[in-house]
C-alpha cells in the first residue's frame, strides 16, 4: 500500500465551538489504483485529501506513505514529503499566471530539486504526454479550461510522485473536457503505478475508477 | 531554473513601473540632493586643494577659509627663518562689492597673492597670463560670475569696490562654498583699495616645505613661534573648512535629513507595492507551498523582487542624476557624484528594498497551503 491512513479524526474548534470533521477515517491507496471519494459538500472530503497530502495535520491517528509515518511531522519536513511523494491537481488548476505552460511544469520540477537541462527536457516529456507541445509557451491566460487543467496534471506528474490527489479535477470543464481529462488520469495511474485519489461530484468519475469511497458526516462507506 | 520572481514582477507591468518608479525617486532624490551638498563642499575646499602650500597659517581660531581674519603680514618673516621652509608668502583672501551693470551690487571672494604662479593660483585658466596682474588696475574673474556680474569679456572693465578695474583674464570652477566667484587681484592693489583696513595686514601665510622637511615637526615648529596663529596642513585645513559648514551650520544634518527621507520614501513605495503584490498573489504562493515549496522558497521570490526593483530603479536614479550633472552645471551649480557614495547609494537601496520585503514576508509565512483548496 502506498498510501494509508489509520484512525483520521479531524476537528475544527472555533471559540467554545467544537466541530469535528473526520471522526476515525481508515483510507488506503495501491499503487496503481485509483480511488474516487464522494460526499456532499462539507462531509470532509477534502480536509482528508488534504491531511493525506500531508498539507494538514489530522488531530488524532496518522498517515503512512510507502510504509513510512508521515503525520506529526515539522511543516518543513512535510514540505519535503509533499515534494517527494505527491502532485497536486486542484479544481481551480492554480496554474502561475506568469509562466508558460512549460516553465509552469518545470519550476514543479525545480521545486522538486532537478534544474537547468534535465528539468527542462522533462518539463518537455511531460507537457507532450499531456498533448500540449504547440502550447508550450502559451501563457494560462491564453489557454481552455481543459488545457490548463492538462497543464495541471503535467505539473503533478513532474518528479514521478507516488500519488496523485486530485480534487474536482472536473467540476470547472464541461462534460466531453472532464472526459478527456479523466482518460488521461487513467492512462497515467494505470501505466506508470502510480496512485491516484480524486476527490469529486462528478459521476463521470466512477467509470474510471478501480474503488469508489463515499464520506458521509466524517464517516467513510465503501461502496 | 525557472525565475517565478522575476516573471511574475514583469507580468504586472503597471505595478512593476510604479514601484521602479518609486524607487528611482528615491535614488534621484539623494543623489542629487547629496551630490549638490558635495558640490558646495567642494567648493569649500578648492583653493586649499588647489594651492601648492603644504601649511596654511591663518589667525587664531579662524573658522574656515572663506572667513579670514587679519593679522600683521610682517609675520612671514618669521615664518621663513624656520627650519624646513622653503617658501612663504601672504595670502589674502576678503570680500569686495563688484558694480554690475543693472546698478546693483554683488559679492565677490578676492584672493591676492605677488605671485600666483608660485602658488597654482588661479588653477584653471580660461583666458590670460597671471603675471599681467602685478601690472596695474587688473582683476581674473572667473567664467561662472557671469551670472551674479552680468556678462563680460575679458578686456571689459569692472567697477570693484569703487575702482575701475580691467579684466585681463578668466578662470573656471572659482567659486566658493557661499557660491560667491573668486576673482584674483595682484596683493598689493587689493591692499590699497582697502588701506584701513588691509593696510599691513594679510589673512594667510602660505607655506611650501622644503624636500626632506618634516611636515608634523615643521607645523609644530611654526606654531610655537607663532602662538597668536593656528598652523594647519593643507589636510587639517580643509577638514576644518569642510566641518565648519557640515557641523556648524546644520548643514549636513539637513544632508542627512534628505537621504533618510528618500530612503523613507523608497521604503513607503517598495513596501507598499510588494505588500499589495503579495496580497493579491497569495493563492499563487499558496500553491507554491502545496506543491512541495517551502516558506524560504517564498522569501527568495519576494527577495528577488525586490532586488531587481532596487537594481532598475536605481539605475534609473542614477541615469536621472547623470542628466542633472550638466543641467547643474549650466546653472554653475556642481553635482558631484563619487564612486563610493554612488556605490553607497546602490547598496543602501538593495537593502532598503529587501527591508521593505520583509513586511511581505510576515504575510507569507503564515500562507496556508490549503488555501488553494478553496474555490
Amino acid at each position: 500500500m502506498i498510501l494509508k491512513g489509520q484512525a483520521i479524526t479531524k476537528t475544527y474548534q472555533e471559540g467554545r465551538v467544537v466541530t469535528p470533521v473526520l471522526k476515525g477515517v481508515d483510507f488506503g491507496l495501491e499503487a496503481g489504483e485509483i480511488v474516487a471519494l464522494e460526499g456532499p459538500s462539507g462531509s470532509g472530503k477534502t480536509t482528508l485529501l488534504q491531511i493525506l497530502g500531508c498539507i494538514l495535520s489530522p488531530s488524532a491517528g496518522h498517515v503512512e506513505v510507502l510504509g513510512r509515518r508521515i503525520s506529526d511531522q515539522s511543516s518543513r519536513a512535510q514540505a519535503e514529503l509533499r515534494r517527494r511523494h505527491f502532485g497536486f491537481v486542484f479544481q481551480q488548476f492554480n496554474l502561475f499566471p506568469a509562466l508558460t505552460v512549460l516553465e509552469n511544469v518545470e519550476y514543479a520540477l525545480n521545486l522538486k530539486g532537478l534544474d537547468g537541462p534535465v528539468a527542462r527536457r522533462e518539463a518537455e516529456g511531460l507537457v507532450e504526454a499531456v498533448g500540449l507541445v504547440d502550447r508550450a509557451h502559451y501563457l494560462p491566460r491564453d489557454l481552455s479550461g481543459g488545457q490548463k487543467q492538462r497543464v495541471a496534471i503535467a505539473r503533478a506528474m513532474g518528479g514521478n510522485p507516488s500519488v496523485i490527489l486530485a480534487d474536482e479535477p472536473t467540476a470547472n470543464l464541461d462534460s466531453q473536457v472532464g472526459s478527456q481529462i479523466l482518460e488521461l488520469f487513467r492512462t497515467i495511474a494505470k501505466s506508470s503505478m502510480r496512485g491516484l485519489l480524486v476527490v469529486t461530484h462528478d459521476p463521470k468519475v466512477r467509470a474510471i475508477a478501480d474503488r469508489i469511497v463515499s464520506i458521509h458526516d466524517g464517516l467513510i462507506q465503501v461502496v | 531554473m525557472v525565475d517565478l520572481g522575476l516573471k511574475t514582477l514583469l507580468h504586472d507591468r503597471t505595478r512593476f513601473f510604479i514601484t521602479v518608479a518609486g524607487v528611482a525617486f528615491a535614488v534621484t532624490l539623494v543623489l542629487a540632493q547629496v551630490g549638490l551638498f558635495v558640490g558646495l563642499l567642494d567648493n569649500a575646499t578648492i583653493t586649499i586643494r588647489k594651492a601648492s602650500a603644504d601649511l596654511w597659517i591663518t589667525s587664531h581660531n579662524t573658522a574656515n577659509v572663506d572667513f579670514p581674519q587679519r593679522f600683521p603680514e610682517t609675520r612671514v618673516d618669521r615664518v621663513r627663518s624656520v627650519p624646513g621652509v622653503q617658501r612663504a608668502d601672504n595670502l589674502i583672501v576678503t570680500f569686495m562689492s563688484v558694480a554690475t551693470p543693472s546698478g546693483a551690487a554683488e559679492n565677490t571672494v578676492i584672493y591676492a597673492l605677488k605671485d600666483f604662479k608660485a602658488w597654482n593660483l588661479p588653477w584653471d585658466l580660461k583666458e590670460g597670463r597671471v603675471e599681467d596682474l602685478r601690472r596695474g588696475r587688473y582683476v581674473f574673474m572667473d567664467e561662472g560670475a557671469t551670472r551674479r556680474f552680468g556678462s563680460f569679456r575679458t578686456e571689459d572693465t569692472r567697477e570693484i569696490q569703487e575702482t575701475r578695474l580691467r579684466i585681463v583674464g578668466q578662470t573656471r570652477g572659482a567659486q566658493s562654498f557661499t557660491t560667491n566667484p573668486i576673482s584674483f587681484m595682484d596683493y598689493d592693489l587689493v591692499q590699497s583699495m582697502q588701506p584701513d583696513f588691509l593696510g599691513g595686514k594679510t589673512t594667510y601665510i602660505l607655506v611650501k616645505l622644503a624636500p626632506g622637511a618634516d611636515l608634523e615637526a615643521t607645523r609644530r615648529e611654526l606654531q610655537r613661534r607663532l602662538p597668536y596663529n593656528d598652523v594647519f596642513t593643507s589636510a587639517q585645513w580643509a577638514k576644518k573648512s569642510r566641518d565648519y559648514w557640515v557641523i556648524s551650520t546644520g548643514l549636513g544634518l539637513n544632508a542627512y535629513l534628505t537621504v533618510f527621507l528618500g530612503c523613507l520614501v523608497g521604503v513607503v513605495v517598495v513596501a507598499q507595492t510588494l505588500y499589495t503584490s503579495t496580497m493579491e498573489h497569495l493563492k499563487e504562493f499558496g500553491t507554491v507551498k502545496a506543491i512541495g515549496g517551502t516558506n524560504a522558497d517564498i522569501y527568495r521570490i519576494l527577495a528577488r523582487q525586490a532586488t531587481i526593483s532596487a537594481l532598475i530603479g536605481f539605475g534609473a536614479g542614477l541615469a536621472i542624476a547623470l542628466i542633472l550633472v550638466p543641467l547643474a552645471g549650466r546653472a554653475h551649480l556642481k553635482l558631484i557624484l563619487p564612486l563610493p557614495f554612488v556605490l553607497a547609494v546602490a547598496a543602501g537601496t538593495v537593502l532598503m528594498c529587501l527591508a521593505a520585503a520583509m513586511l511581505s514576508f510576515r504575510k507569507v509565512a503564515g500562507i496556508d497551503p490549503g488555501l488553494v483548496f478553496r474555490s
